[in-house]
């Protein structure tokens, strides 16, 4: 890694986690729901790994940060899948893939 | 001392068994014997038993005078610890007591229950629920010789319970009628005063007995009524004389309440809403007499202080008086007779409190049987006119010769008039009290009272014999044709006939006299035989007199189908409207159960439902309120709850790292 400062990557993580939840607050278009959360997810494995390489500049070799980033990657895909299942079987019942029109939920 | 028949004494408890077993048979299978009357014939059966088997024991009795054979299982004990309330310890027993007491007992509801169940067989004939009237009517004989053979004041207790409570049932037989529901609650719930004092007097003499009886002689177990050469009271020192003053009075509550003694008579007289049958068995012969019997009891096995035989003789005297009043111008022929038994009552709680005990004990022995002849008499006539008012009736000696000549035996009886059974009893009565007055002064206004209603009970049992047989024919010409009862009713009031001539005779018997004598144990000595000195023929001589002057004027009034009609501007107009309102005291009552019971528990339920209930929903409309609004933030939309998440997260960012540093107390500052 080069000697760019931890709290320049920090800071694109917390950006990114800001732009994934006002997208998760404002969009009503499943899909684009998931992207947002996407997004999120990445800034938090951003971190992962943005911490994992600096923990291994300063100390032990290490790769528990990066081996995490790529659990968590694989937990995103698997994650999608179910969404986009999720945005299937909506769109099969009701039509529509607008969340805020799913209110089945309701008591 | 042990004679021919004393060997049936340990086997007593098979009397009250055979109704008990009657009972229950009728009570599973009564609806299956149409054949057997519904389980009539059952109760007949048992009744018989009990009838033969106690009189047998009756007969043993009179052969071994003054035998006390007392047959007890320890119920449970508990063992004393040499302090508190019971420092011996006590123990609860439950058995049979055969003694001169209980043998009169058993006569008279023996004989009386079985005569009535057979009775019952016509008479009842026509209504329906028969299966519950015969069980009902065998657990009362059951439950009746129980308290007539207690052996201690709980079992008593227990058995006096248990005939409250079928004499509730019975009177409400009719429980379609709105005056018999009422009229069985009024029972129930009048008598229940005087259970509630007869229970606390029952604590008094408990603590009394099992505390000192041991030290003075008495039986370690509890308190039965063991045989005993004196009464509790008499003789022995007593620590504390104003509780037993006080546990007597109880025990006189208890016991007006059960014979329906001023002022807890209202119910008798509304009784009558059941059956007559009932009437005869338990409001006339056995259980209003039960009172009775508990006095005589205490009196025999516990004694009463002065102060409490003064209050008897008062109540007593003065129930004697006030009901007959009452009696003179009832329209219902069961009515007359009702109130005669209160008055009749009243005579022998008098004998009872004046000392008398077995006097009073003879008096409720005839009593049973010719007032029994005259309920079932009415019963007959009822039976035959499907009608109580006496001012519709009129001339029935014609149609019914057997049932008038029983109710005239019966009046006769009733009247005093020799040699009728109640003529000696009566006059035994009379001459007791006549002998206490001597010694207590206090007594006289009762005897008084007491001798005046003589001519009063006269008056009123003539006039409704007159009223209801005398004349050419029934005044309302609309009621049925007049019969002959059949046999299984006229059997009844010839035995009972022949009973109300013999019974008072049969005390000159000295086996059957001994029975009253040898009860007796304690002065002043009872005057069964009579004794013949001149001041108590003068007595006899004068109450004779004015029984026959009540039969007399019954008879210028209402002979021959007269009908007296009182002037309606008369000054008694006023009297005889207070007796026809019973002195107000029903109407007392309920204006007081309208306005003062009902006032406070309509304020109770006031209370109930606007405090209690205000507060309870109260909160819950609360809780409602709260709810309904809450449940707003559950859209289903998924956004929504994704917003919930992150201000959830906002809030917890912001409670740990702005909130915590900023208060000294949770490690910032």
């Amino acid at each position: 890694m080069t000697d760019l400062p931890l709290a320049g990557f920090v800071a694109v993580s917390a950006v990114l986690l800001g732009i994934g939840l006002f997208g998760i607050l404002t969009r009503r278009n499943f899909i684009l729901l998931l992207i947002a959360i996407e997004v999120a997810m990445n800034s938090a494995i951003l971190n992962f790994v943005v911490f994992g390489s600096y923990w291994n500049s300063i100390s032990a070799s290490s790769v528990e940060g990066q081996s995490v980033a790529v659990v968590l990657i694989g937990l995103a895909a698997t994650e999608v899948a179910v969404g986009l299942a999720i945005v299937l079987a909506l769109n099969r019942s009701r039509g529509s893939i607008n969340v805020a029109e799913a209110t089945t939920l309701r008591l | 001392m042990t004679g021919p028949l004393s060997v049936l004494f340990g086997w007593a408890f098979l009397v009250p068994l055979a109704p008990t077993l009657a009972f229950v048979v009728i009570g599973l299978f009564g609806r299956r014997m149409q054949r057997l009357e519904w389980g009539g014939w059952v109760a007949v059966g048992g009744a018989l038993f009990a009838m033969v088997l106690g009189v047998l024991i009756a007969v043993g009795e009179m052969l071994t005078p003054g035998s006390y054979t007392d047959r007890s299982f320890q119920w449970f004990t508990l063992a004393g610890s040499g302090t508190g309330a019971f420092p011996n310890g006590f123990s609860l027993v439950m058995g049979t007591l055969v003694d001169p007491l209980s043998a009169v007992m058993l006569i008279v509801v023996t004989v009386v229950g079985f005569l009535v169940m057979l009775f019952s067989i016509d008479y009842m004939h026509r209504d329906s629920g028969l299966p519950r009237y015969y069980a009902e009517l065998s657990l009362f004989l059951a439950s009746m010789l129980g308290l007539v053979l207690a052996d201690n004041l709980l079992q008593f207790f227990l058995f006096w319970e248990l005939v409250g409570v079928c004499s509730y049932f019975l009177i409400g037989f009719y429980y379609q009628r709105p005056a018999a529901a009422s009229a069985a609650k009024e029972a129930f719930l009048v008598t229940r005063i005087g259970d509630v004092l007869f229970l606390l007097g029952i604590f008094i003499y408990f603590q009394q007995f099992a505390t000192a009886g041991p030290a003075l002689g008495w039986a370690a177990a509890g308190f039965p009524f063991v045989y005993h050469s004196a009464p509790f009271l008499a003789g022995i020192p007593i620590s504390n004389p104003t509780l037993f003053t006080i546990a007597g009075l109880l025990i006189l509550g208890g016991a007006a309440g059960k014979s329906a003694q001023f002022p807890l008579d209202v119910w008798l007289p509304d009784a009558m809403e059941g059956p007559t049958t009932v009437s005869a068995l338990i409001h006339a012969a056995t259980m209003v007499a039960a009172g009775v019997y508990l006095l005589a009891i205490t009196s025999v096995f516990i004694g009463f202080s002065a102060t409490d035989q003064l209050a008897i003789v008062a109540i007593g005297g003065f129930t004697t008086f006030w009901a007959a009043t009452m009696a003179l111008v009832n329209r219902d022929i069961k009515r007359v007779i009702a109130y005669s038994t209160v008055s009749q009552l009243g005579y022998m709680v008098l004998a009872v409190g004046a000392g008398f005990t077995m006097v009073g004990l003879y008096h409720l022995f005839t009593h049973a049987f010719f007032k029994a002849l005259l309920f079932l008499a009415a019963g007959a006539v009822i039976h035959a006119i499907e009608t109580q008012d006496l001012f519709k009736m009129g001339g029935l000696r014609k149609t019914m010769r057997v049932t008038s000549i029983g109710f005239l035996i019966g009046g006769l009886s009733l009247a005093g008039i020799p040699p009728l059974a109640g003529f000696f009893s009566k006059d035994d009565v009379l001459g007791g009290v006549y002998l206490a007055a001597q010694s207590h002064p206090l007594y006289w206004p009762f005897f008084a009272l007491a001798f005046l209603t003589v001519f009063m009970t006269a008056y009123y049992i003539f006039r409704a014999w007159f009223l209801a047989f005398s004349g050419d024919q029934p005044r309302d010409s609309t009621l049925p044709q007049a019969h002959e009862p059949p046999w299984t009713m006229r059997l009844p009031i010839l035995v009972l006939s022949a009973l109300a001539v013999v019974a008072g005779l049969l005390a000159f018997v000295p086996q059957f006299g001994g029975l009253f004598a040898a009860g007796a144990r304690f002065p002043p000595t009872p005057g069964v035989p009579p004794s013949y000195s001149a001041t108590d023929l003068l007595l006899s001589g004068v109450s004779v007199g004015l029984g026959a002057g009540g039969i007399l004027t019954a008879y210028t009034l209402w002979g021959n189908g007269r009908v007296f009609t009182l002037d309606a501007r008369s000054a008694a107009q006023p009297i005889r409207r207070l007796l026809l309102e019973r002195y107000y005291v029903k109407a007392g009552v309920d204006w007081f159960g309208l306005h003062a019971v009902y006032g406070l528990a309509r304020l109770a339920d006031f209370f109930d439902q606007y405090v209690i209930d205000g507060t309870v929903h109260g909160f819950e409309r609360l809780f409602a309120e709260f709810s309904l609004r809450l449940r707003r933030i559950q859209s289903g939309v998924v956004l929504d709850y994704a917003a919930y998440v992150v201000a959830g997260l906002a809030v917890f960012l912001l409670f740990f790292f702005v909130i915590v540093p900023a208060i000294p107390a949770l490690g910032g500052g």
